[in-house]
C-alpha cells in the first residue's frame, strides 16, 4: 500500500497520509514523522459526514494543511506543511486515482480457480 | 403548530453545530438557543417552549439548577440533558431532577433529534384540531371532566398559551410570563385558535380558582372594555447570546481581492451563511487533532458551476469563485 502513495509520501512537506471509509473508518495511515494519537479511536463519521457533496477540499490552518480528496473507495486525507505546491499535490492525486477502487468480485467459474 | 426547542450549552461551538444539524427538521420545531442557565430562564419567560436541551456545566446557573427551575416552574416542559461528562451518578442525578433524557457527548446529531421528536410527539398524542373556537372546546373538556394539557395557537396573532386541566377544572394557564387567571384571559379572548392536546397534566399547584364560566365572561367583559392584558405579540424570538457579526465584512473583502488581483479574478458572490458553520466546525476540530492550530480557510471543489472559499466566522463568510480563478494566489491574498 505504501507503494501505492508513495509519490505523495515524497513530496517535500508531506507529514502523513489517511484513507477512511465513506463511514468514517481510517482503513490506512502512513506517517513520514510520529503519528498523533488516537487516530482509530477518534469518532470521524461527522468529519467525514461533514465532507459530503465535496470532490476536492483543500483547508489552511495556521501551522499546516489539510488536502482531501473524495475516491471510489472513501477519502484521502494529507497532512502537509503551509507550503506544498498544491497544483503539484493535485496532479499527484489524478494519477492515483483510477488505482483506489473497489475491489471487484471474480465472476462466473473464474471465481472458482485460485489465482 | 411548530414547537420551540430551547438549547442551552456555553459550547458556542456546540450550539451552532446542534442549531446547524437540526436545520432538516425545522417543519417540526425551531430552535431558540441559550449561552446558559441565566439566558435560560429569560427565554423560557418571553417563548412558549416545547422541551429543553441542556448542558450540565455551565457558569452562572448550571444544567442541575435549570432543571430544578423548570421542574418548579414549568413542569410541563420535558428537559434532555446532554453533558461531556457523564457518570452513573450525575444521569441518576439528572432522572430524579426530572429529565426525561440523558445524552453523553459526543453523540449524534440524528439520535438527539430522535429523542426530541419522540418527546415532542407526546405533546398533541390526544390529538390535534384546527381553526377552533376555544371558548366551547374548552367547555366541552370541563364537561368531559379530562385531565390533560392542551396547547393553543391563536390564529390572528400567532400567540401561543396552555392551558392545564385537572379531571375538567382549569388548574393554571400560561402565555409567556403571564400565569394563571390573566393568562387564561388572554386564551380566552383568542377566537380562533389551532390546538393540540396532551393527555395527563404535570401541574399539580392550582392557580386557578375560579370557574371557567366566569372566566369566559369576565373575558368577554374585558374585552369589550378594552382591558385586556397587553402584552407584546409572541414572536419566534431567538435568544441570541453572542453579537452578530458586521454585515460588511464581505464588501472588504471583496475589495481585498480586487484590489490585489482585479476584477476578472473569478470571484462570483461573497456572503455570509451559517449552513456552512458545523462543516466549518468539523474542520476546525480536525486541525486541532493534528496539532495545526486554527483553520484560517477552505477551498471547496464540489464539482458545480462554481467552487467555494470558506472563512471561519461567527457566521461562515463564503466566497463563490470561477473553478478557473488563481485559486493559490486568491488564497494566498485572504492569508495576507
Amino acid at each position: 500500500m505504501r507503494e501505492l502513495f508513495k509519490d505523495i509520501l515524497n513530496m517535500e512537506g508531506v507529514k502523513g497520509l489517511m484513507m477512511f471509509s465513506f463511514a468514517g473508518d481510517p482503513v490506512y495511515k502512513e506517517f513520514n514523522q510520529a503519528q498523533p494519537d488516537g487516530i482509530e479511536s477518534r469518532d470521524w463519521s461527522l468529519f467525514i459526514e461533514s465532507l459530503a457533496g465535496m470532490r476536492e477540499t483543500d483547508l489552511v490552518f495556521k501551522k499546516g494543511r489539510l488536502y482531501i480528496r473524495r475516491t471510489d473507495i472513501g477519502y484521502l486525507v494529507v497532512l502537509m506543511g503551509l507550503f506544498v505546491p498544491i497544483a503539484m499535490m493535485r496532479l499527484q492525486c489524478d494519477i492515483l486515482l483510477p488505482s483506489l477502487k473497489p475491489a471487484k468480485a471474480a465472476k462466473g467459474i473464474r471465481r472458482l480457480f485460485k489465482k | 403548530m411548530i414547537k420551540n426547542v430551547l438549547l442551552v450549552d456555553d459550547d458556542h461551538e456546540m450550539l451552532i453545530a446542534l442549531k446547524e444539524g437540526f436545520q432538516k427538521y425545522k417543519d417540526s420545531f425551531s430552535i431558540l438557543m441559550a449561552a446558559d442557565g441565566l439566558k435560560a430562564v429569560e427565554s423560557l419567560k418571553k417563548n412558549t417552549v416545547s422541551l429543553v436541551v441542556t448542558d450540565l456545566k455551565m457558569p452562572g446557573m448550571d444544567g442541575f439548577e435549570l432543571l430544578a427551575h423548570i421542574m418548579e416552574n414549568y413542569p410541563d416542559i420535558p428537559v434532555i440533558i446532554i453533558t461531556g461528562y457523564s457518570t452513573p451518578e450525575m444521569e441518576h442525578l439528572a432522572r430524579e431532577g426530572g429529565a426525561v433524557g440523558y445524552i453523553a457527548k459526543p453523540f449524534l446529531i440524528e439520535n438527539l433529534a430522535r429523542q426530541i421528536m419522540t418527546t415532542l410527539r407526546k405533546e398533541s398524542e390526544g390529538g390535534t384540531l384546527h381553526n377552533v373556537s376555544s371558548g366551547l372546546f374548552l367547555q366541552l373538556v370541563e364537561m368531559e371532566q379530562k385531565t390533560c394539557t392542551i396547547r393553543l395557537e391563536d390564529k390572528f396573532s400567532t400567540k401561543k398559551g396552555i392551558l392545564f386541566f385537572q379531571e375538567g377544572d382549569l388548574f393554571d394557564a400560561r402565555v409567556k410570563d403571564l400565569q394563571g387567571e390573566n393568562a387564561a384571559y388572554e386564551i380566552f379572548s383568542w377566537d380562533q385558535v389551532n390546538l393540540s392536546i396532551q393527555n395527563g397534566c404535570a401541574l399539580k399547584e392550582r392557580r386557578i380558582h375560579s370557574e371557567m364560566q366566569h372566566l369566559i365572561l369576565e373575558t368577554a367583559r374585558r374585552k369589550d372594555e378594552g382591558v385586556v392584558e397587553d402584552i407584546q405579540p409572541a414572536v419566534m424570538e431567538e435568544v441570541e447570546p453572542f453579537e452578530p457579526e458586521p454585515v460588511d465584512i464581505t464588501i472588504a473583502i471583496k475589495e481585498k481581492i480586487e484590489a490585489r488581483l482585479g476584477p476578472s479574478c473569478g470571484l462570483e458572490d461573497i456572503y455570509q451563511d451559517n449552513a456552512w458553520d458545523s462543516r466549518v466546525l468539523q474542520f476546525s476540530r480536525a486541525g486541532i487533532f493534528f496539532n495545526i492550530g486554527e483553520l484560517e480557510m477552505g477551498y471547496i471543489d464540489r464539482g458545480e458551476e462554481n467552487d467555494f472559499i470558506v472563512l471561519p466566522r461567527e457566521n461562515t463568510t463564503v466566497i463563490s469563485v470561477s473553478p478557473k480563478c488563481p485559486r493559490d494566489k486568491l488564497l494566498r491574498v485572504l492569508n495576507e
